[in-house]
């Protein structure tokens, strides 16, 4: 039966033509859409390399106060904000905290010559990083004050960093090189995604930002202010945000602060990011449902033109079941006609490495958007194959 | 090679069928009694709107009778299930139509296989070899690969004959089947059908309003206003 419902299909091709072309595209926007969702829901899925739970960020525009005097006046807020009871740690950072959507971006290599580089985001963080932001260790050590006598300045590589340069072996103790300058990697952290939850994880470095360290200023002025990272107690909430507030601008006359838990930024940033996404989806969805109309009612006008048809069928000893199971396989072996197409056009941007996504989004949207539209014409299908197999077969043969 | 005309395939008893709509009864059928013999060439004659095409859809199972009963093989069908029903009419009965009811998107072939289609238990090549041998038979063996629309009138009757015997039936069931075919096709196909009963013993009940093909059958059945009147 199912070689005689091609051979059908087959020599109908022509009044098949738009349906299949229909189902083809339909398949291409659902493979789209689908990819885009699961490389998503990947990224979702894999550990942020972090705790932001409890964690603070805060924001110090140090207004007009001079260059030279900002330093000695953060040394005092620093220590008088780790006096306070509710505050844990706390680190100095660069702009790029996570969920900011900042970012700064340099290349890296293991030897002095160009060329054997690879791209990472650089973050500027300070000794209790670590602690603050829940880092585990994976190689060697976070920063601390045995850097303070190192002849090199010391460097962290993410995971995938230390895989990209240094495959199959430790990193720690090797050096590194950045614009000119030569870094000793003191330690190896997991993955690090302070990009968000949806963004793709990349390759991080993380050098140590020190008020002795020369540097620091270079850091932390690259955008207007300093930043800290503060982890505090569970519980703790408008009080400690308000005291911190008032203890920073008692010491620094004129700075102006900002308190955000970094929860809060994550699901602010998370909105954004999600809103086209909704919004793609929402189209999708919308352009499914047309399609699905679309077929519905080809389908019943079908039936419609081809009671004859369907009358002889019974008259040769199809039972109304087997009518109805004809209609539904018609739509799927047509829609196996758009899928095989679909699947040659989806199939081009694993081969080619399209987008840099990997091969497994790619063959899951597949799988999902194959299982999608099965699914659509199947549903199409079934009442178009009730009204089929309702019909009187006495009736139809008498209307040719 | 002829069977002797005493083995009942098909009986119809106190047959009634009344089409009722809401403001109308119209009684299509009044209680027609009717036993085929196996080998049996049987006509049925009477004016337009007789009951001439519905008591042929009830001898084919396609139809219920409002009240009455059909036996096939002395079973009476009354309680049978759709699905039993159908494979029935797969396995005792074949049918033949007027307009031929050919499907245009397939071949000669493809159309004469269609019966066995719904036949379980048998495979594409012994399909393809039954239905060559049916095209033999009506002499459409150089036509397996044409589509419909690329043959006569009477070739697609052929066809259809062809398509009504691959299933290996007790009984066709032919309704008017050279209404459409002019004199000298007419005269092919019914010498088609009498040779098929004559020398295979093929029970052929057929719908006929030319009294001269009627005459060629051993009996003939007049119908008048839903009633068998001869």
């Amino acid at each position: 039966m199912i070689r005689h419902l091609f051979t059908l299909i087959w020599n109908r091709r022509r009044a098949n033509f738009l349906l299949v072309t229909e189902i083809l595209l339909a398949f291409v926007v659902l493979f789209a859409v689908g990819s885009l969702l699961v490389y998503n829901q990947q990224n979702y899925r894999s550990p942020l390399g972090f705790e932001y739970g409890q964690v603070w960020r805060v924001t110090i525009d140090p207004g007009s106060q001079p260059e030279a005097e900002r330093t000695a006046t953060l040394q005092q807020v620093v220590q008088r904000l780790q006096s306070i009871p509710g505050v844990q740690y706390l680190a100095y950072i660069t702009s790029n905290t996570p969920f900011s959507g900042n970012s700064s971006n340099t290349d890296i290599s293991r030897t002095k010559k160009e060329g054997a580089s690879i791209g990472v985001n650089v973050y500027g963080m300070g000794d209790d990083m670590a602690k603050v932001l829940g880092l585990s260790i994976a190689q060697g050590r976070w920063f601390d004050k045995r850097d303070d006598a190192g002849t090199r300045p010391p460097i962290l590589l993410s995971q995938d960093a230390q895989e990209a340069l240094f495959p199959q072996q430790s990193a720690v103790g090797q050096l590194v090189y950045n614009n000119g300058g030569e870094y000793q990697v003191v330690g190896v952290v997991p993955n690090f995604r302070a990009d968000g939850d949806l963004a793709s994880p990349k390759p991080a470095i993380f050098r140590r930002m020190s008020l002795q360290d020369s540097s620091f200023a270079k850091l932390s002025s690259f955008v207007s202010g300093f930043r800290l990272l503060v982890r505090v107690q569970p519980g703790a909430g408008a009080a400690l945000e308000r005291q911190m507030n008032t203890e920073i601008t008692a010491i620094g006359k004129g700075w102006k602060v900002g308190i955000t838990p970094l929860s809060k930024q994550r699901a602010a940033q998370l909105k954004k990011v999600l809103t086209p996404i909704v919004a793609m989806v929402l189209s999708c969805v919308f352009l499914v449902v047309n399609v699905a109309l679309g077929l519905f009612g080809v389908l019943w006008q079908t039936i419609n033109q081809r009671r004859s048809e369907i009358g002889l069928r019974r008259a040769m000893g199809a039972s109304a079941g087997a009518i109805s199971g004809q209609v539904v396989g018609e739509i799927l072996v047509v829609t196996t006609f758009g899928l095989v197409l679909g699947l040659g056009v989806a199939a081009q941007f694993p081969l080619l490495g399209v987008l840099g996504v990997s091969v497994g989004v790619y063959l899951t949207a597949m799988v999902l958007a194959t299982g999608l539209i099965y699914a659509l014409t199947a549903i199409c299908a079934l009442y178009p194959s009730r009204l089929a197999a309702g019909i009187h077969p006495a009736v139809a043969l008498r209307e040719e | 090679m002829k069977a002797t005309p005493l083995t009942p395939v098909l009986r119809l008893s106190e047959i009634e069928k009344v089409y009722q709509t809401r403001d109308i009864e119209t009684v299509a059928l009044n209680r027609v009694n009717l036993t085929i013999y196996k080998g049996e060439f049987v006509s049925i004659m009477g004016p337009s709107g007789c009951g001439k095409s519905t008591l042929l859809s009830l001898m084919g199972l396609l139809d219920e009778p409002t009240s009455g009963t059909i036996e096939v093989n002395s079973r009476p069908v009354e309680s049978y299930s759709d699905k039993e029903l159908a494979g029935l009419r797969n396995l005792k009965i074949g049918f033949v139509f007027q307009s031929y009811h050919l499907i245009n998107d397939l071949t000669v072939l493809d159309n004469v296989e269609l019966p066995l289609l719904y036949r379980p238990g048998i495979g594409g090549k012994e399909r393809r070899q039954r239905a060559l041998e049916a095209l033999d038979k009506v002499g459409l063996s150089a036509r397996t690969g044409h589509f419909p629309s690329q043959l006569s009138g009477g070739q697609r009757q052929r066809v259809a004959i062809a398509r009504a015997l691959i299933g290996r039936p007790e009984i066709i069931l032919a309704d008017e089947p050279t209404g459409n075919l002019d004199s000298v096709m007419g005269e092919e196909i019914m010498a088609l059908l009498l040779g098929l009963n004559q020398q295979e013993g093929t029970t052929i009940v057929m719908v006929t309003h030319d009294e001269q093909q009627a005459r060629q059958t051993e009996r003939l059945i007049r119908l008048f206003d839903g009633s068998q009147v001869g």
